[in-house]
């Protein structure tokens, strides 16, 4: 469709004015849709509709909760960061804003990915550290107190680290305890 | 060297090039948009010099530069040429460019987040972009602890890119698709799957040229793989539907689509002014006419390289005084005349 002013660009925007019951509808190509008067909403259209504006909708609480000020007082320590400033520019300020603002936006950025939990690369400061970790656990848990215990304590043990990592969602780990158990019972046999 | 935009065109496929994103972020420091002035100067030195021995690393020979002591056009013909991002243009903080010779890998340091590692390659190749990006990304790695969280995986600026940082686009030449009543609700379609297509030299029927970037939309709970291979899929399907619709087109219209491929190599060949939009919708026809086999180059040739030095920054950037908008015409027209493949 065409819009109705130039009748020469595609028509993008719809507005549908209201009017004393009286309902109007015109289509309009964001060119002309620019030139309208109506108020906070012409911004949208000035230049290229900004990724930020229309994120902020998406991202943002409702408007009458961000006058109610109840999020107002939330301030990311580390950067300085306001709630409200991060609704308007759609940025995180600093890695600190997620743990911040990721719980206030909850719902929301299901919506935008369809999905809140990262499955993707791991960088490799964090597996080393993780391995770092693993492999002190690793010595304490063999050297220290898992011989002096009997088979079905150790298998007791392991089964309760084994519901720590399914709760951490660390099914690797889960997998090879539930090896270990596996081996343990197969020892009595 | 030879850049990476002079490789040419495969008959084989309507994808142009391939280009995969990643983005990532220091976590010693805020994020660009709340780091001081010194903050920015320091960071951004400080990961230049922790990529020197990417030169070890593979054979690409990289250049390290300042962004904030370019001038305002060289940056302009850098983006025209893909390297930089709109977003870092108007930058005026300390920013800095790590480039190889043939342009086709790059790093960006402090844009709209700390660290952007880009690769561009011909054709549809975007898992091979995505492994070298991948492994300049655990080079950077060595050196900075990124930001980074179990649940929102790497952490950027904008929430649109938190996860994986990856945009994977794939850059298809559509001139057939497009022009049809139903190419519309095909756009949207793509959105329901996760992807987005925008036209690269403007939206809707001014997209001249005819060229549009498929990309994921979505950076958040999925792999890189899964992503990879959701646009890579998108994209070969569309340079199918493409083709079939111009094979239609050559059985059904062969002079009408013959006049158009010639008219246009002739325009091209003789033209001593042209706009910017005449000379993309022209490229656009030789393009489409080479896939086709109508014009018969004498030596493969890369209409791409052409599309990029017709941009008006790269016009400017080779006069020798400003130009005004006719002059900026005469000189597209001018190059193009230079550069045209010969025809049998």
């Amino acid at each position: 469709m065409l819009c109705e002013q130039c009748k020469k660009r595609e028509a993008t925007v719809k507005y549908v004015e209201v009017a004393n019951g009286v309902k109007t509808e015109h289509n309009l190509c964001g060119v002309c849709a620019s030139q309208l008067d109506i108020g906070p909403f012409s911004a949208v259209f000035e230049g290229e509709i900004s990724l930020a504006s229309l994120l902020s909708g998406l991202l943002g609480i409702q408007d009458t909760e961000k006058k109610d000020g109840r999020f107002a007082e939330v301030l990311c320590p580390t950067c300085g960061m306001t709630y409200e400033s991060f609704i308007d520019t759609s940025r995180f300020g600093c890695a600190d804003c997620y743990s911040v603002f990721g719980p206030l936006l909850g719902e929301n950025i299901r919506h935008l990915h369809g999905s809140e939990r990262h499955m993707g690369k791991r960088p490799g400061h964090v597996i080393r550290e993780e391995a770092a970790k693993a492999q002190t656990r690793e010595q304490e848990t063999d050297d220290e107190y898992l011989p002096n215990l009997t088979k079905e304590e150790q298998i007791r043990l392991l089964q309760a680290r084994i519901k720590d990592a399914v709760r951490r969602e660390d099914y690797e780990e889960a997998a090879v305890l539930r090896d270990e158990i596996r081996g343990l019972k197969e020892e009595n046999v | 060297m030879m850049k990476w935009y002079e490789v040419p065109e495969s008959a084989e496929t309507n994808v142009i090039y391939s280009k995969v994103r990643l983005v990532r972020n220091w976590s010693e420091y805020p994020f660009p948009g709340k780091m001081t002035k010194e903050q920015s100067l320091e960071m951004t030195a400080r990961i230049l010099s922790s990529m020197q021995g990417l030169n070890e690393l593979d054979q690409n020979n990289y250049s390290f530069s300042y962004l904030h002591q370019m001038t305002d056009l060289e940056k302009a013909v850098l983006m025209e040429r893909k390297v930089l991002n709109q977003g870092i243009l108007k930058k005026k903080d300390a920013g800095g460019l790590v480039l190889s010779e043939d342009e086709s890998t790059g790093v960006t340091i402090n844009g709209d987040d700390h660290i952007r590692i880009q690769v561009l390659e011909k054709g549809l190749s975007l898992a091979d972009c995505f492994q070298r990006a991948n492994q300049i990304d655990d080079h950077i790695g060595e050196h900075v602890d990124y930001a980074y969280d179990e649940k929102y995986g790497y952490l950027t600026a904008f929430p649109t890119n938190m996860g994986t940082g990856l945009r994977a686009s794939v850059i298809v030449h559509l001139p057939m698709l497009s022009r049809r009543k139903n190419f519309n609700s095909l756009v949207a379609d793509m959105g329901r799957f996760g992807m987005t297509i925008r036209g690269v030299y403007g939206e809707g029927s001014e997209n001249y040229g005819s060229l549009y970037r498929v990309s994921n939309q979505k950076t958040l709970g999925q792999t890189e793989k899964d992503i990879i291979d959701l646009v890579s899929k998108a994209a070969t399907e569309l340079s199918l539907q493409e083709r079939r619709l111009r094979r239609e087109a050559l059985k059904h219209h062969a002079v009408a689509c013959a006049d158009e491929a010639y008219k246009s190599y002739g325009v091209l060949k003789y033209a001593r002014r042209l706009s910017k939009k005449e000379a993309m919708e022209y490229l656009s026809q030789l393009m489409s006419g080479i896939s086709s086999g109508i014009l018969d180059v004498t030596d493969p040739c890369s209409i791409h390289e052409l599309i990029l030095g017709a941009q008006t920054a790269n016009l400017l950037s080779h006069a020798d005084r400003p130009l005004n908008k006719e002059e900026v015409d005469e000189a597209r027209a001018d190059y193009l005349r230079a550069h045209l493949p010969e025809i049998r």
